[in-house]
């Protein structure tokens, strides 16, 4: 733990940077994937295995990326385990029986990363705003990256009266109503921040209740997640069209916010005026496009799946590779959906029926 | 990018221009050398379906049923010896375009249709038919029975295709059962192979055309077609057919089977889950090469999508060359079929599951380790203990697996019952017939030399099924009827 | 430059035995001119292979030295270990150390001068290192099913110029090895090819080889010169990378055409 607390301490300076140069961002990068392959043997071996040594990785693209199912099949952590220390882990919605498991032995990295970027690109150097969170809290989901980030979200950037509406009871609307009332009439902005499903439900029971909101301008709202089978399926363009109808949000300050359990790091739109939107991310975190099987490079122009290097995940993996498809565009990526097994045009049995049988 | 365009289906008695039609594009190759394939295929309202099943069942009145069965099988034999004809035209455009509209590589196409194609020669055909039929005459007219009375098959007032993709030419399997129980056809293209089956019908319209008038060839989106493009059509169609036959995941069969009346006959070929069998006798260093070299081929052809294709190969252990070392020829072997008979590209959805195959192998459960590169064209992946029978990524990832003995295997792949059908094997006679015992108890239903799990033998029993029998129903004369008959005969006594 | 070559070496693993000078350091540095990551074998000049190292990273590769008896199994086994956890598995390997030997053609032994060990110290040299060797590497090729052996022979085993009786004997056991492995391994997708020069000039094992002699063996050779280090390394890069991927089991002879077959 001692010979990680230089690289930690740079690490945390190097977040806290206003940006940095390629070079910069190569030499983190190598130390990191250095102290990771020392560290973590399957990690180690699962390198060794492509070639890809201390020796041979010379720039944070050489880092073989690790696939977001090895989170599920083993412990990917380069320090020892700590009492009490934070394991996030992914939903588990996605069909498949065991679930990611993130370990964060200390929280500061991660919640640097997200404040600082939080900050920039959703508050957009607002000050503290009332908040309303669409999302169980913390305690109720202790394991849940999310909750942890909305509750940095409400405590670094939310005023006092700033309060969750999602209890085990469900929503709730009146809360959430008289709050939004009172944003309404106090003209003060107002920040709606949750769970994409959850802001479906709210249309619906909007709408089911006839009312909908004009928010003071500069007021925003932030979804994440998509619907992973919580909600009704909307189409993003009746999503923020939706939003902007019923709480009066212009779809320029509707963010999406993009990140998973296995990373440390978010990535933002800058509104969704425009669909699909282009989401990037701040300058500790570089993607690829890759071909799956080559893990090459895709040529610009076509899709690739999701390569992330995040340097805020100092304890896993920095460098992951997604199941989300994308497509660089001017100033990032658009994310395209997830690669689901194509459908089998032959006659042999393909993985996805076949697990979707045994799961029957 | 050179364009070309072909026009699938066959609509007899329907003029082009008075259908829709839909265009389904191919790539192949990259700018700017590739070409793009767009091929039409035709969507029919309700109304032209309906009148289209009158027709070919009326042709099929006046043609197909009076003909002998001998006469059908001697127009289908005229109609392979010009696919077989390298120079024909037809066979030229299946060389052509074949490889186009499934990626694969040319030459593997080429192989494997005249592969196919012979095993629907006459002689062939007629043991297709004895297979199923001991008295085969039973097609053509009543036949006497040994306890009595008389007996006929009819085939289906209508036969319905809905034929799977990639395999190509698969849909000759079907036509061929159409026709030989004298049953009007109508078959749904799939989009990942429209072609095959329009070209049949031109040839057969060709060599005999009244046999051409008895089928037509559609399409529409999916293949319940309950929505999309064609929904009508297809509606139309299940609602006349009095027997669909067809190829698909269980889902898609699942739903089809919910679209059709309960009287329908319906005959699902849903997808397999093939494997091997080594055994030690095959595995001294003479024979393991050989072998290993038989089983890439299976690997390599059609890249596995075939219900046959395997997807594991058991070897059993304590013989002169170990599993693992099988797992290495095999391996090399498949690095060499990678310069004759290139895999086909993979779409970035294909290769993700690739790739999370392979993952999934490193990252399991420790006894598992991937051979080759993992960019390669081809992955081996070798297990040292038995697991759960599963099926691989497909597009030449093949798992090895040593065991002690082949019959440990018998537990794991029963376990698959309904995934089950094809099981090479490579053993001594005893053992083949042995293991043959317990696989076939298991739910196996072709067992085939390594070599051959991918090309079946004329006259194999698709899934274990009379691909004839299932298709007719008997009518019987009753020796009741008979006697009753004789008092009211002009010159009974 | 990888595509112009054709060699398509850059990133590759290569082992050479024996590279600390000569031959061996001349094949080194060579691979590391084409971007090949090279594991420098040595067996006791540190400064040697430590000058080879060097100009591998002088010429654009990447590469270090390993401290290795290759006549002793554990050495080479965890030399082997070493590279792969180092370099992540190994693609090619040149055989190219051998037991020191006098190369003098007026104080050479003659037959009767000469003790069985002295024939059986040079096989062990010559075939027993190589046999270390491909045991340590291969299962680390066939878990990628495919892999490039080159082991360095002479041309005395084809035409004994200077009957050097035990060395020539196991270099020409060595031939015999090599296409013995070659026939066991083509179906696995290893190759196994020998590289055998000629009278190369200067190496340490050369050096007291008289002027008129090296004369006269230049004014037999076609090409009048003789081998230096780096003509050597030429076509074991070829034997190496893909250029030569349809064949196994050769002996190229580099001698400037003195041995013509």
């Amino acid at each position: 733990m001692d010979k990680a607390a230089p690289l930690l301490a740079d690490l945390l300076a190097f977040i806290a940077m206003d940006g940095c140069t390629d070079e910069q961002f190569d030499q983190l990068a190598l130390r990191l994937f250095a102290y990771q392959y020392e560290s973590n043997a399957p990690f180690r071996s699962f390198c060794q295995r492509r070639g890809a040594t201390l020796r041979k990785v010379k720039t944070w693209s050489d880092i073989p990326a690790v696939p977001i199912d090895a989170f599920k099949a083993m412990e990917l952590r380069s320090e020892p385990a700590l009492p009490g220390e934070r394991v996030f882990m992914t939903s588990g919605t996605t069909g498949r029986a065991a679930r990611g498991r993130h370990f964060h032995p200390r929280l500061d990295v991660y919640d640097l990363s997200m404040t600082r970027n939080f900050a920039r690109r959703f508050m957009g150097g607002a000050g503290h705003m009332p908040m309303g969170i669409l999302f169980p809290d913390e305690q109720a989901m202790p394991n849940s990256s999310l909750a942890h980030y909305l509750a940095l979200a409400k405590s670094g950037f939310g005023t006092a009266d700033s309060r969750y509406f999602l209890t085990p009871e469900g929503l709730d609307l009146p809360g959430l109503c008289a709050a939004l009332e009172q944003a309404e009439r106090t003209g003060q902005p107002y920040a709606l921040l949750g769970a994409s499903f959850s802001l479906v439900h709210v249309m619906d029971a909007l709408r089911a209740e006839g009312r909908s909101f004009r928010l003071p301008a500069g007021s925003r709202i932030l979804d994440t997640g998509g619907y992973k089978g919580q909600s009704r399926e909307l189409p993003l363009e009746d999503f923020y069209a939706g939003l902007e109808e019923l709480l009066g949000v212009p779809r320029t300050h509707c963010v999406n916010m993009y990140g998973m359990t296995e990373l440390s790091t978010q990535f933002y739109d800058d509104g969704n005026a425009v669909l699909p939107s282009v989401k990037s991310g701040p300058h500790w975190i570089r993607s690829r496009l890759v071909e799956p099987v080559t893990g090459r490079s895709v040529v610009p122009g076509e899709r690739g799946i999701l390569v992330h290097c995040d340097l805020a995940n100092y304890n896993s993996v920095t460098t992951i590779l997604t199941e989300d498809v994308g497509l660089w565009a001017e100033g990032g990526f658009l994310l395209l959906g997830r690669a689901e097994g194509a459908a089998a045009k032959g006659c042999s049995l393909a993985v996805e029926e076949f697990v979707k049988a045994a799961a029957a | 990018m050179k364009v070309e365009r072909i026009t699938a289906g066959w609509l007899p008695g329907l003029r082009d221009d008075e259908v829709q039609w839909h265009v389904l594009p191919f790539e192949h190759g990259a700018e700017p050398e590739g070409l793009r394939l767009e091929v039409s295929v035709p969507v029919l309202t309700a109304a032209q379906m309906q009148a289209l099943a009158q027709r070919v069942r009326e042709a099929a009145d006046r043609h197909l049923r009076a003909m002998p069965v001998a006469g059908i099988i001697d127009a289908i034999d005229r109609v392979i010896a010009r696919l077989l004809d390298r120079s024909d035209p037809f066979r030229r455009e299946a060389e052509a375009w074949l490889p186009v509209v499934s990626g694969y590589d040319a030459d593997m196409v080429r192989l494997g249709l005249t592969g196919f194609f012979k095993t629907f020669r006459a002689a062939q055909l007629r043991r297709f038919v004895a297979e199923d039929f001991a008295n085969p005459a039973v097609l053509d007219g009543f036949q006497p029975v040994p306890k009595g009375g008389a007996v006929r098959a009819f085939g289906p007032d209508l036969l319905v295709h809905v034929w799977a993709g990639n395999v190509p030419a698969l849909s000759l399997w079907s036509l061929v059962c159409g026709l030989l129980v004298k049953a009007p056809s109508i078959g749904k293209l799939a989009s990942a192979e429209p072609l095959f089956a329009g070209w049949f019908a031109r040839l057969l319209a060709e060599v005999h055309p009244p046999l051409a008038e008895c089928l037509a060839v559609v399409w529409w989106s999916g293949a319940g077609g309950d929505a999309g493009l064609g929904a009508e059509g297809a509606a139309a169609l299940y609602g006349q057919a009095d027997t669909v036959l067809a190829y698909g995941g269980n889902d898609t069969l699942a739903a089809l089977r919910q679209r059709l009346p309960v009287t329908t006959r319906f005959l699902p070929h849903g997808h397999k889950l093939g494997f091997g069998l080594v055994g030690a006798s095959a595995l001294d260093t003479l024979k393991a090469p050989a072998v290993a070299r038989l089983a890439a081929w299976d690997v390599m052809r059609y890249d596995q999508q075939g219900c046959y294709s395997p997807h594991v190969f058991y070897v059993e252990r304590g013989a002169p060359v170990p599993p693992r070392a099988f797992a290495d020829y095999l391996a090399a072997e498949l690095v060499n079929l990678q310069q004759r008979f290139a895999r086909r590209p993979l779409e970035l959805e294909e290769g993700a599951a690739v790739a999370r195959w392979q993952q999934a192998v490193e990252w399991g459960s420790g006894d598992q380790e991937l051979i080759g590169p993992v960019d390669a064209p081809w992955s081996v992946a070798y297990g040292d203990s038995l697991q759960a029978l599963a099926p691989t990524a497909l597009y030449r990832t093949i798992s090895v697996v040593g065991v002690d003995r082949l019959d440990d295997v018998v537990p794991v792949v029963s376990a698959q019952r309904v995934f089950l059908q094809t099981a090479g094997i490579a053993a001594s006679p005893e053992e083949l017939y042995r293991l043959a015992g317990l696989l076939g108890a298991a739910g196996v239903t072709r067992i085939c030399a390594i070599g051959a799990m991918s090309m079946p033998e004329a006259g194999w029993h698709h899934d274990g099924r009379f691909n004839l029998i299932d298709l007719v129903r008997m009518t019987e004369i009753e020796q009741s009827a008979e006697a009753a008959a004789q008092p009211f005969a002009p010159y009974a006594d | 430059m990888d595509q112009a070559s054709g060699l398509n070496l850059r990133g590759k693993v290569v082992l050479v035995t024996g590279a600390g000078r000569g031959i061996g350091a001349a094949i080194a540095t060579a691979f590391a001119r084409e971007g090949a990551t090279v594991a420098v074998n040595y067996l006791a000049n540190e400064e040697a292979a430590a000058r080879t190292v060097v100009a591998c990273q002088a010429g654009g590769g990447d590469a270090w030295a390993v401290k290795a008896d290759v006549g002793s199994e554990p050495a080479v086994q965890a030399m082997v270990e070493e590279v792969a956890r180092e370099a992540g598995g190994i693609d090619i390997v040149v055989n190219n150390a051998f037991k020191p030997y006098a190369f003098d053609p007026e104080r050479r032994s003659r037959f009767d001068d000469l003790d069985w060990r002295d024939y059986q110290a040079q096989f062990d040299g010559a075939v027993g290192a190589a046999f270390e060797v491909c045991r340590a590497v291969l299962p680390h090729m066939r878990r990628r099913a495919r892999g490039s052996i080159v082991n360095i022979a002479t041309n005395l085993v084809e035409h004994p110029v200077v009957p050097y009786h035990d060395y020539t004997t196991a270099k020409a056991s060595l031939v015999a090895f090599s296409r013995n492995l070659a026939s066991e391994l083509g179906p696995v997708g290893i190759r196994v090819n020998c590289v055998a020069p000629g009278l190369v000039y200067p190496t340490q094992g050369t050096q007291n080889t008289r002027e008129s002699f090296r004369e006269s063996l230049m004014a037999a050779t076609p090409l009048r010169r003789l081998a230096r280090p780096e003509d050597v390394a030429g076509p074991v890069l070829f034997l190496a990378s893909e250029l030569s991927g349809f064949m196994t089991g050769q002996v190229l002879f580099v001698d400037g055409g003195l041995v013509m077959r």
